[in-house]
This record gives C-alpha cells, sequence and structure tokens, in this order.
C-alpha cells in the first residue's frame, strides 16, 4: 500500500553491509582477521633468522662485503604475497580513478590469484620437468634455490595479460601500478639473485667474534629455526641469562630477548607463531574456497536439473552427511602426504556439503519462479540461465556461511597438527600448543597459552563476522529479531 | 453463564454497545526508520445481535483493529498509541493480562483469515477444540469432548467423533476454517470477531457458514465483527458497515444506506468498481479514477457546515485550510447514522461528532 | 512403520559401502599406502632380503598385489553378512578357519616355464584324527607357502641384479624403488653365463621346487578342510556356497589380534562418552535457548548469545590442553586424573563409594569414573551448546509469530502454556533435525577428545592404526564410526517420525 512505512530501498548488499558494521563484534573480529593477515604477508620480514644485511669486515673493521641474506631467504610467493599486499591495498582504499572501490578489489584479487596460479603452473612444470616427487612441490613456498625470478616474471606479465584481455578500457590506469611491481620485483630480485644462503649458528658466532656486522629483523628468529641449547626457555628471558646460552654474554645475540618463550624443540615461539599466521589464513581461505566452488556447483547441478541426477547427488551428499567427517579427515591427513596442498585440498573436498545443500534449496526455489523460467522461454542457453540469473540469487547464504566454514577449517587445522597430522616443516599453532603437554608430562604454559589465545581469536573472529553477516542478511532472522 | 446474563441485560437496555472502539492508533516499530502507523485513530462500535462489517483495501489496518481487542498485537514492535476499546464497562487495552485471559475465547473468540496456518500442526483438531473448552468452562474432559463434538456438528463437518483424533494437515482449508469456527464458537462468546471467516471457503460452504453464524447470533445475542473484502457477503449480512482506509475510518453507515448512497468518493469508487448485472457498462471503473476526480469532493454538508471528504492523496492545492495541521483528520457525523471521515477543518473542530454508533433497531 | 525402518536400514547400506571404499581408496592408494607400515615393522629386521621375504609374505597374506576393487570386494566379502563361496569353519580358539587359497602363479614362466600342474590324492583319518590331521597340514601349508612367496620375491630380486649389471638401457625400465616387475622384461635375452644369469637361474630352479611343494601341500590342506574338521560358521544355507555369518574385520596386524576384539573394548568406550555428553549438551542447551528467545533482545539472551559463541570458538584440543596443563596437572591445581577411564586400582574397587570403618572414604568404581571422565566430557560438550541453543532460540522465535501461537492466544491459552505446550513442542521437531547435524560432529571431536586424555576408545584406536597404516584396522574403525553414527540418525529420524504427525511412514 502506498501510505504506510514506505521506505527508501537500500541495495541489497549496501544495506547487509551496514548492519555488519554496526555490530562492534564483527568490526573487531575484522581488525584481528587484518592483522592476521599482516602477520601471514610479511611474517618473513619480521621474523627471520636470517640477516637482512650482513657485512663481513676485515681484520681492522673495514667492510670487505655486503650480502642480503633475507632477500636471498624469500620465495616466489612471499614476494607476490608482499607486493600485492604492499602496493594494492592502499590503491584499494585510497586509489582514484574510474574504477569504484569493489571494482578495485575485484582487480587486485583476480591479479594475485592469476600471479598465483602462475607460480603454482611454473612448479608444476618444474616438478613434471625433475620428477623429483611431492618436495619440488613444496619448493613454492621455500624455494632456497631456482629459477624464481623468472617465475615471478611470468607470473606478473600473465597477471597484467590476464586482467588486460577482458576490460580493456581504463587499461592505462592499472598498468601503472602493475609495471611498478614488476620492476620492484626484479630489482629486488636481481639484488638477491644467485646469493647462497648464510649458515644462522656461523653467523651468530662470527657476530660475537666481530667478523661480520648483521642487521637483524625486528624477531630474529625463523619458525625453522631450532637451538638444543634453547629448549623450554620461559617468555621474556634474555639469552644471556639463561643457564646454557650464558657463554653468548655481552654478544647481540644473548643480549636478544626471547619474548614468549621457546617450545620443546628450542624454536622461537613468537617466531612460530607469526608465521603460522600464513598457514591458518591461506588454509582457511583455500580450503573454504575449494569448499565452497564445489559445494555450489554440485548443488547448483542438484537444484537445477532435480530429476535423476539431484536423486544420485543428494546420495554422495548424505554419505558425506552422515560420516563423522571429523574422523574421516584424520584417516585422510594420517595416510596422504603431509603437506600444505594436500590438506587444504581435504579439508576442501570433506566439506562441501553444507554449501551444496544450500544451493540445491535455493536452485530448487528459484526454479519455479518466474524470472527463471522467463529467462528460459526467451531461449537462452541453460548456462546462462545458471550463471547469469540463478547463481547471483542461490549463493548469498552461502556467501554468509562461508566465514563460518572459514572458522571451521582453521579449527581443523589446528587439530589435525595438534594430532602431529599436520603439513611437515610448517609451523602451526596446533603444533605448539601439542608440545604444551608433551611426552615428558610437564605443563609448559606458554606453549599452550599463547598459540591458544591466537587459535580462539582467530576463530572467534570469523564466527563473530559470520553471525554479524547472517543476522543482517538473512530475512528471517531479521523478522525474529524484531 | 456470566456472558448470557450481560448479553441478557444489555439487551434489553440497547442503547449500550457490547464492545466500542473509541479513537485507537496502533504503530509499529519498523527496525529502521519511522514507525508504521497501521491505525490512526479509529472508532466503531458493536451491538449484540449486530453485525459489523469492515470492509477496506488490503493493509488498512482491520486485522490490527481487531487484534487491538484481544490484545494479540505483538508489542513490541506494536504499540497502543492512544484511545480505549471498551467492552463490559472495562478498557480492554488496560485489561491485565490475567483479566485479559479471561476476556480471550471466553468472552471474545476471533477467527482468523489465515486457516491453513492457524492451527497447531502437532495436536488433533479435538485436543485444540477441547483446549478452549477447558480453559473457560468447568467440565470434565468428558464433557469438553461432548461440546467440541457437538460445536464441530454444528459448523457442519461430517463425522464429528471420528475427525476429533485427525491432524489438521488431514485437513482441506475449508475444513480447517470451519474447525476454526468451531473452537472460536464452542465457549458462546458474546463477540466474535471474524477475519475474512469465509475467504478460503467455496460459495455453498460461505452461505452455510455465514447462515449458522446468523443463526448463532440470534439465539445467543452474540455480536459480530465480520471483516471482509466481499461487498457481496456485507449486503447479505452486515447491519452496519465501516470502511477503513490507510488506518482510518472513511465511511461509516447502516448498510442500506451506505449501498443506497455512498458518501465518501474512496467509497464511492469501492462500489462503482463492482460490475452491476443491471447496469451495461463498457468498462470498469477503478477506484483510483474515481477518488481522484477533484468533484468527487464537493457539496458534502454536514450540521457543522459544509465539509471536504478526508483523503491523504488529495493535492496541496485542494486541501482545505486546517485547524491543527497535525490532526488533518475527522470523523464526522454528517446526518443521523451517516459518518464521514473528513478534513478537519475549522468548523469541524468546533463541533465535534459523537463516537459512530448505530444501535439495532 | 516396519517397512519404513526397513527401507531405512537398506538404505544405509550403500552408504556405508561409499564411505568404506572411500576410506580404503584412500588408504590404499595413498603414497607408501600400507606398505609404510609394513616397512615400519620390517625395518626392525637387519638383513634387507630378509626384510623383503617379510614384506612380500606380508603382501601374499594381505593380498596387496591386487587390483584395489578386487581387494575391497574381498574386504567386503568378509564383512558382508551374506558370504559366498566355501563356508569358513570355526577353530575352538574361536578364530575363522577359512580354505586355503590358491598360491600365485609362478614368475618369468616365458623364460623358465612352469612345472606341470597336477592332483595329489590324499586320504583324511576320521575322527579326532582329522582335527590333529588338519592342524599339521595348515601349518605345513602356511610354512611351504611362505617360502615360495619369498622365493618368488628372491627371483625378482634376482632380475633386478641382473638388469642392473646390464645397465643403461634396461636399467630405466626398473621402478623407483629399484624392484623389478618380470612382466616388464619379457623381451630380455636370458642365454649367457653372466654371473647374475647364473644366479636368476637358481632363483627361478628354487622357485619351481617351493612351488612344487608349497601346491601339494595346499591341495593336501583343502582335502582336509573340506572334510569339515571343525563345525562351519555361521548358518549355512547351501553348503560351501551361501552362507549367513557375522561380519569378519580380518586380523590387526600392528598388534596382531582380531580387529573385533580391540573394536569390542574400544567402541563402548566411545559412546559411553558421548552418551553422557548428550543429555549434558541438551538439558543446557535447550532451556537457555527457549529462555533466550521469551527475553528477546534482553540481557540474558545477549550474554548467553555472547558466552555461547565465545565457547563455540574454543577448539576442543586448546580446552583439552588447558583442561590437562591447569586443572589435571599436579604442576597446578591437579585435580583431576590426567588420562586413562580408570585408575589403575578400578579392578579392586567397590561399584559405590563407601567410608570404612577407619573413617576413610573410598570413592568407588563409579564415582572414579565420573571423576576420570569428567574433563574428557566437558570437552565434548561446550562446543555443541552454542549450536543448539541457538537454533533452539530460532525454532523459539519463529514458532512465536507462527499464526497457530496466536490461535492458542486467542484462544485464551496462559503465555506460560503457550510457550511450553505450544511453542516449544513445535520447536522441538528442528531439535530432533539437529541431532542429525551434530552427532558425526561429536563422534569425531571424541576421537580427539579420546587421544588428548589418553581415553582407551575408537578415537585413540584408529589413531594408532593410522600411524601403523593397519587398514584392516583403519577400515573396521571407519566401518564402525560410520554405522554408529547411521544408526543414531536413524534413531532421531524415528523419533522425528513420532513427533511430527505430518510424517507418513511411507
Ligand atoms: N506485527 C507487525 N509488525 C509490523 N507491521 C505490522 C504488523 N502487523 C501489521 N502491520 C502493519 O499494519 C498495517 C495494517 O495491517 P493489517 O493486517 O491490519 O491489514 P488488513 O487490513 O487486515 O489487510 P488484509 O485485508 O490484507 O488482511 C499493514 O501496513 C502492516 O504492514
Ligand atoms: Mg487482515
Amino acid at each position: 500500500m502506498r501510505g504506510i512505512g514506505a521506505q527508501e530501498a537500500k541495495g541489497f548488499w549496501a544495506d547487509a553491509w551496514d548492519r555488519v558494521r554496526r555490530r562492534p563484534g564483527a568490526m573487531l573480529g575484522m581488525a584481528w582477521i587484518a592483522v592476521m593477515g599482516f602477520f601471514a604477508v610479511f611474517a618473513p620480514l619480521i621474523a627471520n633468522a636470517h640477516p637482512i644485511r650482513l657485512e663481513r669486515l676485515g681484520a681492522e673493521g673495514q667492510v670487505l662485503s655486503v650480502e642480503w641474506p633475507l632477500l636471498a631467504y624469500l620465495s616466489p610467493t612471499d614476494w607476490l604475497l608482499m607486493i600485492a599486499t604492499a602496493f594494492g591495498v592502499p590503491w584499494v582504499f585510497f586509489g582514484a580513478g574510474r574504477l569504484g572501490r569493489s571494482g578495485r578489489i575485484g582487480v587486485l584479487i583476480g591479479l594475485t590469484m592469476q600471479a598465483g596460479a602462475t607460480i603454482v603452473l611454473a612448479a608444476l612444470l618444474i616438478w613434471a620437468a625433475e620428477g623429483s616427487g611431492i618436495e619440488s612441490l613444496e619448493r613454492l613456498t621455500r624455494l632456497e634455490s631456482g629459477p624464481w625470478p623468472l617465475v615471478l616474471a611470468s607470473a606478473i606479465i600473465a597477471a597484467v595479460v590476464a586482467i588486460a584481455v577482458p576490460i580493456a578500457a581504463p587499461l592505462a590506469r592499472r598498468i601503472g601500478p602493475i609495471l611498478g611491481a614488476a620492476a620492484l620485483g626484479f630489482v629486488l630480485s636481481w639484488l638477491a639473485g644467485g646469493q647462497s644462503l648464510v649458515n644462522h649458528e656461523q653467523v651468530i658466532l662470527d657476530e660475537a667474534a666481530g667478523k661480520v656486522r648483521a642487521t637483524w629483523t625486528l624477531i630474529p628468529w625463523s619458525s625453522q629455526y631450532t637451538r638444543s641449547d634453547m629448549v623450554g626457555i620461559p617468555p621474556g628471558t634474555r639469552v644471556a641469562d639463561w643457564e646454557k646460552t650464558a657463554s653468548f654474554k655481552g654478544t647481540p645475540f644473548g643480549e636478544r630477548r626471547v619474548l614468549l618463550g621457546t617450545d620443546a624443540i628450542g624454536g622461537d615461539v613468537l617466531g612460530q607463531m607469526l608465521w603460522a599466521c600464513r598457514l591458518s589464513i591461506s588454509i582457511g581461505l583455500v580450503s573454504t574456497g575449494i569448499s565452497v566452488v564445489l559445494g555450489v556447483t554440485i548443488g547448483a547441478l542438484m537444484g537445477f536439473f532435480g530429476g535423476w541426477v539431484d536423486l544420485l547427488l543428494y546420495r554422495v551428499v548424505e554419505i558425506f552427511m552422515s560420516v563423522p567427517t571429523l574422523f574421516v579427515l584424520i584417516v585422510a591427513a594420517g595416510v596422504l602426504p603431509r603437506n600444505t596442498y594436500v590438506m587444504m585440498a581435504i579439508i576442501g573436498f570433506f566439506s562441501w556439503t553444507g554449501a551444496a545443500r544450500f544451493t540445491r534449496a535455493e536452485f530448487l526455489k528459484l526454479r519455479k519462479m518466474d524470472f527463471v523460467q522467463a529467462a528460459q522461454a526467451a531461449g537462452l542457453p541453460v548456462r546462462a540461465v545458471l550463471f547469469r540469473h540463478m547463481l547471483p540469487n542461490g549463493i548469498t547464504p552461502v556467501l554468509v556461511d562461508a566465514s563460518f566454514a572459514i572458522a571451521a577449517a582453521i579449527t581443523i587445522e589446528a587439530t589435525l597438527s595438534f594430532l602431529g597430522l599436520g603439513p611437515d616443516g610448517q609451523a602451526s599453532w596446533g603444533k605448539l600448543l601439542s608440545s604444551a603437554t608433551a611426552a615428558t608430562g610437564t605443563f609448559v604454559w606458554w606453549l599452550a597459552v599463547f598459540p591458544g589465545l591466537a587459535i580462539f581469536l582467530s576463530v572467534l573472529s570469523y564466527n563473530m563476522l559470520g553471525e554479524a553477516m547472517r543476522d543482517a542478511i538473512d530475512p528471517k532472522l531479521r523478522k525474529a529479531a524484531h | 453463564m456470566a456472558a448470557h446474563d450481560t448479553i441478557a441485560t444489555t439487551a434489553s437496555q440497547p442503547v449500550e454497545p457490547l464492545m466500542s472502539v473509541e479513537d485507537l492508533a496502533v504503530s509499529f516499530d519498523n527496525g529502521s526508520g519511522p514507525r508504521i502507523q497501521a491505525v490512526a485513530g479509529v472508532s466503531m462500535s458493536v451491538y449484540p445481535r449486530q453485525t459489523l462489517a469492515v470492509v477496506g483495501e488490503s493493509g488498512c489496518g482491520k486485522s490490527v483493529t481487531a487484534m487491538s481487542s484481544m490484545q494479540l498485537i505483538p508489542r513490541p514492535p506494536g504499540r497502543f498509541d492512544s484511545g480505549r476499546i471498551m467492552f463490559e464497562g472495562r478498557n480492554l487495552l488496560e485489561l491485565p493480562e490475567r483479566e485479559m485471559l479471561k476476556v480471550r475465547g471466553g468472552k471474545i473468540a476471533m477467527i482468523f483469515q489465515e486457516p491453513m496456518t492457524s492451527l497447531n500442526p502437532v495436536y488433533t483438531i479435538g485436543d485444540q477444540i477441547m483446549e478452549a473448552v477447558l480453559l473457560h468452562q468447568a467440565v470434565s474432559p468428558d464433557e469438553a469432548a461432548r461440546i467440541a463434538i457437538k460445536a464441530m456438528a454444528d459448523v457442519g463437518i461430517r463425522d464429528p467423533e471420528g475427525r476429533m483424533r485427525a491432524y489438521p494437515h488431514q485437513f482441506s482449508g475449508g475444513m480447517r476454517q470451519r474447525v476454526m469456527i468451531a473452537m472460536a464458537l464452542a465457549c458462546r462468546p458474546s463477540l466474535l470477531l471474524a477475519d475474512e471467516p469465509t475467504t478460503a471457503l467455496d460459495v455453498t460452504i460461505q452461505k452455510q457458514i455465514l447462515e449458522l453464524l446468523r443463526g448463532l447470533q440470534q439465539s445467543t445475542g452474540m455480536g459480530m465483527m465480520l471483516i471482509t473484502h466481499n461487498l457481496g457477503v456485507v449486503a447479505e449480512n452486515a447491519d452496519v458497515v465501516c470502511c477503513m482506509y490507510a488506518g482510518r475510518v472513511v465511511e461509516y453507515a447502516p448498510v442500506t444506506e451506505l449501498f443506497d448512497r455512498p458518501l465518501h468518493p474512496y467509497t464511492r469508487g469501492l462500489f462503482r468498481c463492482i460490475p452491476g448485472l443491471s447496469e451495461l457498462r463498457n468498462r470498469l471503473v477503478t477506484v483510483e479514477e474515481v477518488v481522484t476526480d477533484p468533484r468527487e469532493y464537493q457539496g458534502l454538508r454536514s450540521e457543522a457546515g459544509p465539509v471536504v471528504p478526508w483523503w491523504p492523496f488529495m493535492d496541496q492545492s485542494q486541501r482545505p485550510s486546517l485547524d491543527d495541521p497535525s490532526r488533518p483528520y475527522a470523523l464526522v457525523e454528517v446526518s443521523p447514522n451517516r459518518w464521514v471521515g473528513c478534513w478537519r477543518t475549522p468548523e469541524v473542530a468546533r463541533h465535534p461528532s459523537r463516537p459512530p454508533r448505530i444501535a439495532p433497531a | 512403520m516396519a517397512t519404513y525402518l526397513l527401507r531405512r536400514l537398506l538404505l544405509m547400506i550403500p552408504t556405508v559401502l561409499g564411505i568404506t571404499l572411500m576410506v580404503f581408496l584412500l588408504v590404499a592408494l595413498a603414497p607408501g599406502g600400507i606398505g609404510a607400515g609394513l616397512a615400519v615393522q620390517g625395518g626392525q629386521m637387519s638383513d634387507t632380503s630378509k626384510v623383503a621375504q617379510m614384506q612380500a609374505y606380508l603382501e601374499d597374506r594381505y593380498g596387496l598385489n591386487d587390483n584395489v576393487f578386487v581387494q575391497y570386494a574381498r574386504w567386503l566379502g568378509r564383512v558382508s553378512p551374506l558370504k559366498f563361496g566355501t563356508t569358513p569353519l570355526v577353530a575352538p580358539t574361536g578364530d575363522l578357519v577359512r580354505e586355503p587359497r590358491d598360491l600365485p602363479e609362478p614368475v618369468m614362466t616365458w623364460a623358465f616355464p612352469a612345472p606341470a600342474a597336477f592332483v595329489v590324492q590324499y586320504t583324511v583319518p576320521s575322527g579326532d584324527a582329522l582335527i590333529e590331521d588338519f592342524k599339521r597340514l595348515q601349518r605345513e601349508a602356511e610354512g611351504t607357502r611362505r617360502t615360495y612367496v619369498g622365493s618368488v620375491r628372491g627371483m625378482k630380486d634376482a632380475l633386478a641384479d641382473h638388469v642392473r649389471a646390464l645397465g643403461a638401457p634396461w636399467t630405466a625400465r626398473l621402478e623407483p624403488k629399484g624392484g623389478a616387475d618380470p612382466e616388464r622384461f619379457r623381451d630380455l635375452s636370458l642365454d649367457g653365463d653372466a654371473p647374475t644369469l647364473v644366479k636368476l637361474r637358481s632363483a627361478a630352479a628354487a622357485m619351481h621346487a617351493s612351488w612344487t611343494e608349497a601346491e601339494a601341500s595346499r591341495q593336501r590342506a583343502t582335502i582336509a578342510f573340506l572334510a569339515r574338521p571343525y563345525p562351519a560358521a555361521g548358518f549355512e544355507i547351501i553348503p560351501n556356497a551361501f552362507s549367513l555369518g557375522a561380519p569378519d574385520f580380518g586380523v590387526a596386524f600392528s598388534r596382531n589380534r582380531p580387529v573385533w576384539d580391540l573394536i569390542a573394548t574400544a567402541l563402548p568406550v566411545t559412546i559411553l562418552i558421548n552418551f553422557i555428553a548428550f543429555p549434558i549438551i541438551y538439558l543446557v542447551a535447550v532451556p537457555t535457548g527457549v529462555l533466550a528467545s521469551v527475553r528477546r533482545g534482553g540481557a540474558f539472551d545477549v550474554i548467553s548469545g555472547l558466552m555461547f559463541l565465545l565457547l563455540y570458538s574454543v577448539p576442543v584440543v586448546l580446552t583439552g590442553v588447558f583442561a590437562i596443563g591447569f586443572l589435571a596437572n599436579n604442576q597446578y591445581l591437579g585435580w583431576f586424573p590426567v588420562s586413562g577411564l580408570h585408575d589403575s586400582a578400578a579392578a579392586t574397587m567397590t561399584f559405590m563409594p563407601y567410608t570404612d570403618v577407619a573413617g576413610t572414604w573410598h570413592r568407588g568404581w563409579l564415582l572414579d569414573m565420573v571423576w576420570h571422565l569428567a574433563l574428557p566430557v566437558l570437552c565434548l560438550v561446550y562446543a555443541g551448546f552454542a549450536v543448539l541453543s541457538k537454533q533452539t532460540r530460532a525454532a523459539m522465535l519463529e514458532n512465536f509469530s507462527s499464526d497457530y501461537v496466536r490461535t492458542a492466544r486467542a484462544k485464551g491459552v496462559p503465555s506460560r502454556d503457550v510457550i511450553i505446550s505450544h511453542v516449544l513442542r513445535n520447536s522441538l521437531l528442528p531439535l530432533i533435525t539437529m541431532f542429525v547435524g551434530i552427532f558425526p560432529a561429536m563422534l569425531g571431536g571424541s576421537v580427539v577428545v579420546e587421544r588428548i586424555f589418553t581415553i582407551p576408545g575408537m578415537g585413540s584406536l584408529v589413531i594408532e592404526a593410522i600411524n601403523l597404516r593397519d587398514r584392516e584396522l583403519i577400515l573396521a574403525n571407519t566401518f564402525m564410526i560410520s554405522s554408529v553414527s547411521l544408526l543414531a540418525l536413524l534413531l532421531a529420524d524415528i523419533l522425528y517420525a513420532l513427533c511430527d504427525p505430518r510424517v507418513a511412514y511411507d
């Protein structure tokens, strides 16, 4: 009716976003996720046992040579993430031009994904060429030597091409930052190119002896660096104050503080925790991405075609639903290689049923609605009907639930790592947590409290965000909230 | 029974209405934005044995008015802004919950407009009717079952004993509506609020049910507020008609007079929409056409002088000057027993008319 | 109702098959596969050729060389209650005895023709002598088979040695780990008298000799088996063709014990923990959800919602570690036991607590268990609170605004009765459905909890099985966990059908 309570309509997503923004919990959650994301990207620059700059000194203290061990240590993935964040994020928030903010986010994500995909592709090629098994895949994250400047360059070129092809108009404006990023990548990789890695122990000893001068990162421990004489140091202790390393008194190494203590094999807890942000965030995002894509596709097929397709696929959904997922995940993680990519894949593969059911229900509903039938009657091909007309409508509940799915994936990663089934050679909160009550039977509180808090806050953040989004979007709950 | 006594006394002195709604205003919280004013100053009254028909377009506040008198408006988001609803000398809007429980179902019963969803799916029909009986009459469960069976038989449900044990989903929409009516009538209320009671029924059943209700009115003296969109039903069953628009009463009159000579342009528009059998028209007239025609607003007089029928979408230029811009509307008795919603011009404000009451002859 | 139940039970079969097939493929196709577990075992032996022989024996025993689907079908055949083929017998020890299997074919028959097939004539004694005779033949068949399988392996090793001696183009056909698949060397000429060739020939001779011996004892053992030294297992319908019998999960090679024995002790523990946890979840979450919905938007609603969301965000492993560290470990509070289901002295305890003559209080078996289970159950329940109370609240709110609740209020039903007998009664249905979502998750969660608190349930068992790559154990665990989960879901379905009159059984 005309008179009563008529209100100006706002865009669906804009309205939802406004509602989310009004929730302090959701905003705090996003802040924490941003902090985690920052550390995930910049952990190699913040916490690293490789000095940034290493000056070899002669007998009289004159500088013989200068090395950049940290730069040599960074992998293509590190570079990609850092460049994308350092240039892309400011561009998204402050960049001018014809593109709106959401357009810029789209461009950034598309660019990064494209570059990432190229890196994976290149690594796969190397793998195929060398045929030395799964280990070479792991070089994606820790490629210590190899043709990675090439990989980076090809990634960036591919990104430029991918971005340029679909929309040609505001090309010039986007080419600037991209070329900038590429140039920087080349300069940096040229700087670092061909240098061999340093031996940390040796550097520390040389530093004590005055043979080198090193500029360290903010937290001069990396996730991989362990010392058998530094096992179980409580938080805040100075290295020189620890009985077994008292010999370092007076050296730069001896003056360092172990801010959050060390673990059962003598690794720094804070360094590992920062590096673990990367594992958590990437597993959360990628495995949820896999499950959403799988689930939406299968759900759309079921909902759109109905009939025997639905019947058959729904049996599969039922199998996945009625079986304890965590149990199957434990089995899968146990027998498959302990590897980040495998873990992402299995978590994604065993958690798509939720998305599939949502999409199916939505599609079943939408299939009967007028606009879809109208589109079909107009002679559009099935693909167009599915993706242009139905998908945008059907996908909303799935996206809302994705936040919870990310939280669940982070929990699963922590759990599997806790059980010793996590990726090998990677720092993980769950792994740290499991060493809190390790074999000896003593309980090391800082190994439980700090990683535990990190897991809890991350899971909570995503849950809070999910709650807020669900309340903002679910019309049924919205009605009930009145 | 107490209810019968009151009816008997009020019936012998037919000056007092059974229930009278006076200047009721109800609004709803909309979450964000301004409150929705669902009802903005409605007055009407029902006498024993009388049928008051409430008509008006969808969303004009008919159901809200009826539900207010049972305090069934969820508060919040709802709120009673002003007015009162008098019943047996008490204001129903202010009755405490404990007193209200006795009124609901016992003295005033209501039939809701959604028969498909208004019955609880997990209880049998018998249980649901008996629940009402047991709440309001001091009888044994066996006796209650007997009353329930009789009520079901009264509304024309065949095999009532057997149907007692059936669940709502085993009934068709029309059958469910009849169950709702049986449930409402099982306690012999003195006032029945029937919110589109026959919308879900086919024409023959509709006729039966309305005849049944009329019979009950004659035998028990029950008053009825009949909310409907069907003007045919109004013509056949109502004594008094209250026509609403946008939360206000636009016309209030005995049924024959209203049908003979509607005064408000909106009411006129409403009647002209009905394709008459006697007249042959080339095309149907819409309400819109009538209410936007400035000529329709001229020439209406009352004791206070000339008045202009109220219409919220009237052009600013054609509106008369008002006594108080914050209260633009008044229900004016333009001639004996004829009320029309008018702009509250200074003359109208000086001659306050009495609240609409049309006692049965 | 009966047909409904039957149909539901039948529908469970493909589900269980699907999940076990998935796990079977995972275990079988995973890099390293089952062999990884075998290698761990074999690694204890120093002699590498002995390791290889041992591996060959185990591979033969568990049929690991066959196609995975064949392996799966064999596993299914043993687990299925409908059994086709020769009926197994039950030895007095309770072990199942199956018909001796056919021997694998000798390899490289194109170069070293296999000995001719033969049929052994053997008359079995009767009565008790048969049992003794069968036992002897069984041992003999087992021993000769083992020798034969080992000699086949020796043959392959000799071939690999020869190929390596030949060098360049040929070595490319070797397998990555250095083994030789004879089929890939059909075109290899074996003439000459290189030392490796001499060895290969003698290996072939050894293989043929041991085949003849193994085949003879296999045939004798088969004849004795068919004479039925022991009673048949299960219920025989067509003799030696079709019978009914209990599922046979095989022998766990990591512990060399029947899998069923291990599960029979572990499963009740897991079920016990879950069945303690469930009522607690419902008892806490449902009233909270109801109250929150009644006081919607009020302090209780907001605080309980926030509390439960916080709890929901705490992973089980975190609670477990904190509970063990701060509540159970003697470094801190030490209030609860750190691990296990019972005190070591539990066997001598009385069931109920009592105070003896000296006035000392004994907690007894029951309290001891409660004391041990307190922390594990705590870890298992809290996450469910949030899920269930939120569902309850949402269902209640939806029903609050429903038309039939308005009808009830219009009848004059007091609001407490409206809440309980109308709103809550209708909200029960989604709560039962919720069970479907929670129960599998809880079973999975209890795996972790059992691991943290070293409780000897299915969780501990499966993690041990995974670490040792014990296929039989992993599969049986999966089978049982899925079946328990499915049965619980069936129970929920039945409950739903009982609560909702709209559900028709057929
Ligand atoms: N619970 C509620 N919350 C918010 N707004 C409400 C609520 N109930 C009614 N309204 C509003 O009050 C106005 C009047 O509604 P009402 O149900 O009385 O209409 P009606 O005249 O009965 O219409 P119909 O003929 O379609 O039944 C509508 O605009 C509606 O949006
Ligand atoms: Mg209505």
